[in-house]
This record gives C-alpha cells, structure tokens and sequence, in this order.
C-alpha cells in the first residue's frame, strides 16, 4: 500500500480575478496583450498529507480556502503550481446535493450520483436499499428531486457518498444542513468508516466535531497553513484567531461606567489562564459620573459559541445597593470553575432594576483559557467516584 | 491521452446515465414524450408532400421528398448535435464545478440523445419509405459506415466546440450563424447539379465541405436515381441526381473526420483542467 492516500505538495492554486466576466471576442481583441485580471491566490504552497486510514480536519475562516484545496484533490481544479497525488477511489461530497438533476427523481438520481463517482449500476443495486433506509427517503424515493427540502438532498447525497465505499471520502461543510438526529448518525457512519481503515478529509466550522472525529487538524487562513497538528491545540489556536477577529461589543448610557473587569486567581493575581476545580474572582471596577439609584452588577462566563456557562446579578443574590456614587468595585467570588479545556469568555454589565435602562454592557469582554489535567470528555467536570462491583 | 480514454471507460455507465437523462429530462412533462421523435419527421414528411404535391403535380413528388429527407435527417442530426454539445460544459455549472467526472461525457451525452433521435427519425423514414413501394437500393447495406463516418466527424467537432466555448462563448453564437450558411451550402434542398451549374469553376471549392460527401453519401446509399431506382423508374434525368461523389473525396472527408476527432479530443483533454475555474 502506497504511504500516503493524499499527499498534497506545495500547492498554490491562483485565480484570474476578471474586472468583467465578458469573454466575448471583443473583448478579447480590444484587451489582447492587456491583461483585463488580477492575480488572487487562493493558496499558497500548502502542503499535506494523509496516511491511509487517517482522519484529516481542515478548518479556517470563510474565504481561507478549504473548498479550493478539496477541489485541488478531487481534480475539479488544477493547481497553478505544486501537486497533489491520491492512491484509491474517491467519493466527494463538496456541495448540497451536487450533480443531483432536479428533474429527475429520487431513484434516478442515485444512479446517476453514483455513476458520477464511477460506480456501476450494479453495485448501486446491490446497496440502493441500504442508501434510501440511511436517507431516510422510503416515502419520497420517487419523487422529483425539486421538491425535497435541503436536508434531504444532502442525506441523500450523504448516503450515496458513503454507502458507493470509497477509499477516501471528502466531505465538505454540507452535514450542517441535516438535523441533529441525522449529523450524529453521519458521524457514528463516519466513525464506522474510520474503522473499516478508509481515509476521510473533513472541512468544517463546526471546530469542536473535529476534536471528536480528526486524528490531524490543519488550520488555513488566507491560503497558507497557519497551524497544524493535534486538534485540541488547532481548535484552540482557532478561537483565539477568530475572536480577536470580533470586537467585543459595548453598549449603555455610562451614567454609571465600568472603567475594567479583572479575572483574579486564588492568590489575587490577575491572570488568563484558570485551572478546572480552582476558585476566580472577577472584579468590576466602576464610577458613577452622577448618582445612580437600585444599579444591578451582573456578569456571565460564555464559550465561544455564545452559550453561557454561568451568570449571575446582584438582583438574583437578592443584594440591593443602593444609591451609588464615586468609585469603587464589585467582585464575585466563584469558588470552583467546573468547566474542562476550552476557551471563554467574559461578559460584564450594569444596569437598573428592571432592565429598562443599561447603564455599561461589555460584553464577552475579557477572554480566558481553563485548563485541566483530566482528559474527561463534555464541557464541565464532575466529579465521580467510580465502584465495580462483581 | 490513454488514461482519459481509461477513465471515460469507467464512467461509461454515467455516459449512457447521462443520455438517458437528456432523453428523460427532454420529454418530461410533455403528454406525447417520445412520441414526438416520431412526430417531427412525420410532419416534416406530410408537409413536404402536401407542398409538393401543389406545386409540382406530377409523379417527381416522391423522388424529391424522398430527395429532402435523405440528406435533411442526417443534415438535422450533424447540426443538432452541435448546438446541443457546444453548450453543454458552460450549461452544467452545477456539475463542472462540484464533482470530479471526465467531462467529455456532457458533450458526449447530446450526441447520444441526438443519435437515439436520428434512429427513430430514420426508422419513421424508412417506413414511409416501404408505404410508397420505394425501391431500395444495395448500396443501402452501407448504412453502418455512412453513419459512423458522419458520427466520427460530428464528434470530433462537437468536443473542439464544446471546449472553445468555455473560453470563448462566442462559439455559440458563431455556430447558430454559421450552420446556417453551411446548410447553403451543402446539396439538401437542392440538387447538386444546380450548384455545378451555377458555380462553374468554383465548383472544386464547393466539393471540398465535407459536409458535402457526407450528404451526398446519404442520398447516395438512400435516394440514389442512378444506380438503381433509376432502372426502374427510367425517368433518371428529369430528378435530382448525386453526381458528385469521388474515390478522392471520400477518402478526404474520413481523413479529416478522424483527424478532427483526435484533434478535438486532444484539445478537450488539454483545456479541461480549467473548465471549473472558467464556467
Ligand atoms: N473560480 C474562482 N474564481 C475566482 N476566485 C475564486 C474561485 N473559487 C474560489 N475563489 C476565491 O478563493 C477564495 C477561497 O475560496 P474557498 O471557497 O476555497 O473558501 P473556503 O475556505 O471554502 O470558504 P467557506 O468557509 O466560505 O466555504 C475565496 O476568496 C474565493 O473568492
Ligand atoms: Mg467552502
């Protein structure tokens, strides 16, 4: 067996960025020897490879050139330099429902798929039950392709690419399309795959699946690999990447203003970096440029997908402040992070009683790191003991 | 070059999926669906008769639609194809640009469809044929070559024009435009006599259009007055006769057809890789 299913070597691919897309004769012979194109690369000396029955994640920013790479390897695109060599069959699945004709039904239209991927009608046949019943499409079969919604395309599509058995399948940002219950029958399927020895490169900004399925994680932003290895360090160097890319945005009227917010470890030290079981206290510094009466301190610790972990405010402790003025600060005292690896973020805010009136809102303001010695699966540790009884 | 063809042999099963999706996807939703291939050289038959029948009123109105139809069906087959392959790469951006086949299969796939057409028209043909007791020649066993050189010249066209206009999509227009001419220009409605006549020392430039041979083979195998028909019809001299056709010439037209096929081939092949990008 050859040592790399896909090696991809120095590949730049570069595009001719055309100021107008008329290629008609006039234009040709009024622009001849005037270049009417800009050069834009869309990859610059990338190089991979993959050993055989190696999952590889590709993630990046829109734009970075994940598509253009898998084209590069399924031979859709040419690179303008470099080379891309691939040992065994390869099924792709790049865009909903490519290559599906609408006009033609269900059924028809996994012949055709299939032998768009060069398999024969009769390993179709052999498998056409196994792909409808993973598609979930009995009922719609023999209906026109038009009418199906966007997730059955893809299922259909899926379970074409995946049941045809390739020895290497590329999967494309589609699975986003399906439902819940369908992307996790998607990844048992492509973990069975990973199984049975087959090779699989998998573009994604769903980052965190690729901690679950990827052995090797390769970042590209802007055509060229800015970090590759082992998918926790990718993912995280990932959301650093993408959240100085956001501004923390910051709203209310500052009648009462938050001048910082400072994350202390046990020790009062201030510090981005946070171990799991270890107390933080976050401080919030404010001034009160005139007297505000019944203010409500709050904050709340969300991961980089929005979701809040944890929040609380002075109103749900049932603490009434009063009337503020001058300076001064709020700490909150948390007593044991239970949240495992991963990157979050802070949120502060002040505002009244009922909400109505946001005096300073910073949010997802202060980033940090948790680290944690145990490799135990899911976002938050609890602590288990562990019997066996015989 | 070898690969390729390697390749296209693996996917021979997606070349006849494709065709039969272009035949499907052509008569979808229409009542009569396949009827209509039938349909189309019918009514071509009956309006020439009818037309015919009023303005020559004698019994040449057989010989001359038989005359027509055995140079326009295959004529309608040669420029059908064109116009359905030279589209066929930039109309199937949905395919091009998502997934990895050999592509010459899209131009291929028309000039399948439209082979399936030019049987059912010839087999409608060739019918009307046996109703009016026409007398077939012998030289109609060559059917098979006939075919296959028009079929090998069409090809190796079709993939130059279908990859040219990728890059330069004015090959469509110009095509429309000229089969036009080149329809003129080739002895289907009229005799070639005419030409002869009316041409006098052009007349060599003329017999060089390949299409030219390849017509008047069809109505030389079909329609032919005076190899055998005219025998027995013994009226040879006041019909269109196929006068033209040399050793020298046929040999020149299969030439050239499998030049243009290696040829166009050869081109596909090399401008393929930028199709994705280009579309
Ligand atoms: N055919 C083309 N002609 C010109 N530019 C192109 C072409 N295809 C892609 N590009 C450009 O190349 C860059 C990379 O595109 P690509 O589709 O690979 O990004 P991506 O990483 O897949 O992004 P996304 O996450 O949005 O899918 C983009 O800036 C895009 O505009
Ligand atoms: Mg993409």
């Amino acid at each position: 067996m050859a040592e790399y299913a896909v090696e991809i070597d120095e590949v730049s691919k570069m595009f001719k960025l055309y100021h107008e897309n008329v290629k008609s004769l006039k234009e040709k012979v009024l622009f001849f020897r005037k270049r009417g194109y800009e050069e834009f690369w869309a990859l610059k000396d990338v190089s991979v490879s993959v050993k055989p029955g190696e999952t590889l994640g590709i993630i990046g920013a829109n734009g970075s050139g994940k598509s253009t790479l898998l084209k590069c390897v399924t031979k859709i695109l040419y690179p303008t330099s470099g080379k891309v060599v691939t040992n065994g069959s390869i099924a792709a699945l790049l865009e909903l429902g490519a290559g599906f004709q609408p006009d033609l039904t269900g059924r028809e239209n996994v012949y055709l798929n299939a032998s768009i991927l060069g398999f024969s009608k009769k390993e179709v046949d052999k498998r056409f039950d196994e792909i409808v019943a993973f598609a979930e499409l009995e009922r719609f079969i023999d209906n026109h392709v038009r009418n199906y919604s966007s997730g059955m395309y893809i299922r259909l599509g899926f379970a074409i690419a995946i049941n045809v058995d390739p020895d290497i399948l590329i999967i494309d940002e589609v699975l986003a399309v399906g439902d819940e219950a369908f992307q996790r029958k998607c990844l048992e399927r492509i973990e069975e795959i990973q199984e049975s020895g087959k090779t699989i490169i998998f573009v994604t900004h769903n980052v965190e699946i690729t901690k679950e399925i990827c052995s090797y994680v390769v970042m590209l932003d802007h055509g060229s690999v800015v970090k590759e290895g082992r998918p926790r360090e990718v993912v995280n160097y990932y959301h650093q990447v993408m959240e100085t890319a956001e501004e923390g945005s910051e709203r209310g009227d500052r009648r009462l203003e938050i001048l910082g917010v400072a994350l202390l470890n046990e020790a009062e030290e201030p510090t981005t970096v946070f171990h799991t079981g270890q107390p933080m206290k976050i401080r919030v510094a404010w001034r009160a440029n005139e007297p505000v009466t019944d203010p409500v301190f709050g904050f709340s610790i969300d991961d980089y997908r929005g979701f809040t972990a944890y929040g609380t405010n002075t109103r749900l402790k049932g603490l009434d402040l009063g009337t503020l003025t001058g300076e001064g600060f709020v700490q909150f005292d948390l007593s044991s992070l239970p949240m495992l690896e991963g990157r979050y973020l802070v949120s502060a805010a002040i505002h009244s009683r009922d909400e109505q009136t946001i005096y300073h809102w910073l949010d997802r303001h202060v980033p940090f790191d948790m680290k944690s010695d145990v490799d135990d699966a899911g976002l938050l540790y609890v602590p288990t003991e562990i019997q066996v009884f015989r | 070059m070898i690969d390729r063809l390697k390749d296209l042999w693996v996917h021979r099963e997606l070349l006849y999926n494709l065709t039969v999706k272009e035949l499907k996807v052509k008569y979808k939703r229409s009542v009569l669906g396949f009827l209509w291939s039938f349909m189309n050289p019918l009514i071509m038959l009956a309006v020439f008769s009818l037309v015919f029948s009023i303005l020559v009123k004698n019994d040449a109105m057989n010989w001359f639609v038989v005359y027509l139809m055995s140079g326009l069906l295959p004529w309608l087959f040669f420029v059908n194809c064109l116009m359905q392959s030279v589209g066929t790469v930039v109309g199937n951006p949905g395919l091009v640009k998502k997934v990895y086949f050999p592509r010459e299969t899209l131009p291929l796939a028309a000039i399948g469809a439209n082979i399936f057409h030019f049987f059912m028209q010839m087999a409608v043909f060739f019918i009307f044929l046996l109703i009016i007791g026409w007398h077939f020649s012998i030289y109609l066993l060559f059917f098979p070559l006939v075919f296959l050189l028009e079929v090998t010249f069409t090809l190796g066209l079709c993939m130059f024009l279908s990859a040219a206009n990728v890059y330069l999509r004015d090959v469509q227009h110009f095509v429309e435009v000229a089969t036009m001419a080149w329809f003129w220009l080739t002895p289907i409605v009229y005799p070639i006599g005419m030409a002869m006549n009316a041409l006098g020392e052009w007349f060599r430039l003329y017999l060089l259009n390949p299409m030219t041979n390849i017509i008047q083979l069809w109505q030389f195998i079909i329609y032919n007055p005076h190899y055998y028909a005219a025998k027995v019809y013994k009226f040879p001299d006041k019909y269109p006769a196929v006068n033209y056709l040399s050793f020298w010439g046929i040999l020149g037209t299969s030439l050239l057809a499998v030049f243009l096929l290696v040829f166009g081939y050869y081109y596909f092949v090399r401008k393929e890789r930028g199709f994705a990008e280009q579309i």
